[in-house]
């Protein structure tokens, strides 16, 4: 893998099959991410996002097919939850014996320090706990949370645990962050707060990117709401297992696997979109992904060309 | 606790109007007897209430010492290692439903009379509650709480003594709270059948005697001694996992 090829690269699913018995749910799927790209994955329920999810994070392994991510530097499966992927879930967020600052420090201490450097070198865990609070400090100021870095995650609201369950995992800065549904049980104002403070994110990436770094935040969102879908992500990726299947000599439906990938528009954090202009997007995914009289072809939405 | 002050002192004064001698439900003047009884030196110069407040008081100490050791111990190990899950699993379960004052004759065999034994006793005793404790907690665990720490740079070691340890600690101290109960229990009862010094020995021993006045007492004491360590392991708790609340959520 050359140095340019590593710098772009997220992750690659190829031809990723899952089923459980008889129950297909994933089928021959292909999916390459590059560093710095927002993806919003949406699908019906019961496509298999949270599979995929699973089967990325190593949790759940597909029963076909490799998925690849850079695990210190080189290319290799991802069979286990590992340090190179981030995750953010809608329950179990944030650990709550911790304060809203060790949550987000949390991760720099267990990548950064062993268990004997803790216990036995005082002064020096001391010293690093400092740093690595410090550190978390300013992250949490970041994301609006200065004044409530000392409150225990049952004392916070659910957008402020969001909020902190977000931080704790970018702070690592991993090859990429999978978001599975993060809120999905937010309210509707909250909801936009949240998708504000990611669209920030996206633009550290762009600023990296124009000075030639590699863009630190890649993600993986997955929503149910397509409005969220367009905001926040990049690119639209939709998972479906409307397609037409028959035409590939199945007796039945193998699974269901990527129908739609394009380019969404992007926009500022300080921007807030109009909605109505995207009712052909919309539109387009509704026929495509989630409706199950429309059968088509399943590269006939696939833009496989570079995104940018 | 004013009515049971009341109550009792009506039913004593009843019961002596009857028999004035009566020395079961003793009135407050023969209590006070009874506790200087126990205050006072006797004729080897040792006052009862030193003698079985050491003994009694270090039996449960390194009894319930050794328990929370072992208990915690293979709990966190049943919990997080599988292999030991499976073969661990069956004995303690069944260990559990051994009501250890039936098998007191069985310590008295392999431990003696001595210190050994009532330290092994109340440490067996509650060693199977507090490992299927510990377990049960380390199982009804969200998986998503150890993956998310995998990804989070933790090694497994550190996903046991950073996030299970953490995580189980608030209700391990819950669970010796409910344990002091039972390892009282064992300990009084044993005491009552091999002591030779200690609370259940002198409970005993006054009772045959009809010596309800220092029986009263002793238990009194006793119920304040289960209720401090109890409020101490409270305020370790509350020390320790301030985040840990009850009442929210």
């Amino acid at each position: 893998m050359t140095a340019v090829e590593q710098h772009n690269f997220g992750l690659h699913c190829r031809e990723v099959s899952h089923w459980f018995g008889d129950n297909k749910v994933l089928f021959d799927l292909n999916l390459k991410v590059d560093a710095g790209q927002f993806v919003a994955l949406v699908g019906p329920s019961g496509c298999g996002k949270s599979t995929l999810l699973r089967a990325i994070l190593g949790t759940d392994l597909p029963q076909e097919g490799e998925i690849l991510t850079l695990q210190n530097g080189r290319l290799a499966n991802a069979d286990r939850p590992g340090r190179d992927r981030g995750i953010v879930y809608q329950k179990y967020s944030l650990y709550p014996f911790l304060t809203a600052l060790d949550n987000v420090a949390l991760g720099l201490k267990l990548d950064q320090t062993t268990t004997m450097f803790r216990w036995f070198n005082w002064s020096g865990w001391a010293k690093k706990q400092k740093e690595f609070r410090d550190r978390a400090a300013v992250f949490l100021d970041k994301v609006g949370l200065g004044q409530a870095m000392h409150l225990y995650p049952s004392q916070m609201s659910g957008g402020m645990q969001q909020r902190v369950a977000i931080a704790q995992a970018l702070i690592m800065e991993p090859e990429i962050i999978l978001l599975d549904e993060p809120f999905g049980a937010l309210d509707e104002a909250t909801r936009e707060e949240l998708q504000e403070m990611l669209l920030q994110f996206y633009e550290e990436n762009k600023e990296a990117m124009a000075e030639g770094k590699k863009p630190p935040y890649t993600l993986i969102i997955v929503t149910h709401e397509l409005n969220e879908a367009i905001r926040v992500g990049d690119r639209l990726v939709g998972l479906s297992q409307y397609w037409d299947w028959k035409v590939d000599g199945h007796q039945r439906s193998p699974g269901a696997t990527v129908v739609y990938d394009k380019p969404a528009p992007v926009f500022r954090s300080d921007e807030r979109p109009d909605y109505e202009m995207f009712a052909d997007i919309r539109h387009e995914i509704r026929q495509v992904v989630y409706n199950p009289e429309v059968l088509q072809q399943r590269d006939e939405h696939v833009n496989l060309s570079p995104t940018r | 606790m004013l009515l049971l002050l009341v109550g009792y002192t009506w039913v004593s004064h009843r019961q002596h109007q009857v028999n004035p001698d009566d020395t079961t439900i003793p009135s407050w003047s023969q209590m006070y007897k009874g506790v200087e009884k126990f205050i006072q030196p006797d004729q080897k110069e040792e006052r009862w209430i030193v003698e079985d407040s050491i003994a009694t008081g270090r039996r449960l100490f390194f009894g319930l010492g050794l328990g929370v050791v072992f208990g915690f111990t293979i709990g966190m190990m049943m919990g997080c290692i599988t292999p030991i899950e499976a073969f661990l699993q069956p004995p303690i379960s069944l260990l559990a439903k051994v009501p250890q004052t039936a098998a007191l004759a069985v310590y008295f065999v392999f431990f003696g009379t001595g210190m050994e034994m009532y330290v092994a006793m109340i440490a067996f005793g509650i060693i199977p509650a507090l490992a299927v404790t510990v377990y049960l907690a380390i199982k009804d665990l969200p998986s998503e709480m150890l993956d998310k720490a995998y990804t989070l740079g933790a090694s497994h070691f550190e996903v046991a003594t950073e996030v299970v340890f953490k995580q189980v600690l608030p209700k391990f101290i819950d669970a010796v709270r409910l344990a002091i109960g039972p390892a009282i229990v064992f300990l009084i009862a044993a005491e009552m059948v091999v002591g030779d010094v200690g609370f259940g020995y002198r409970i005993r021993l006054q009772f045959k005697l009809t010596n309800m006045n220092v029986v009263y007492p002793y238990l009194v004491m006793l119920a304040f001694f289960g209720f401090a360590l109890d409020y101490c392991l409270r305020f370790l708790q509350a020390k320790l996992c301030p985040w840990y609340q009850r009442d929210s959520k």
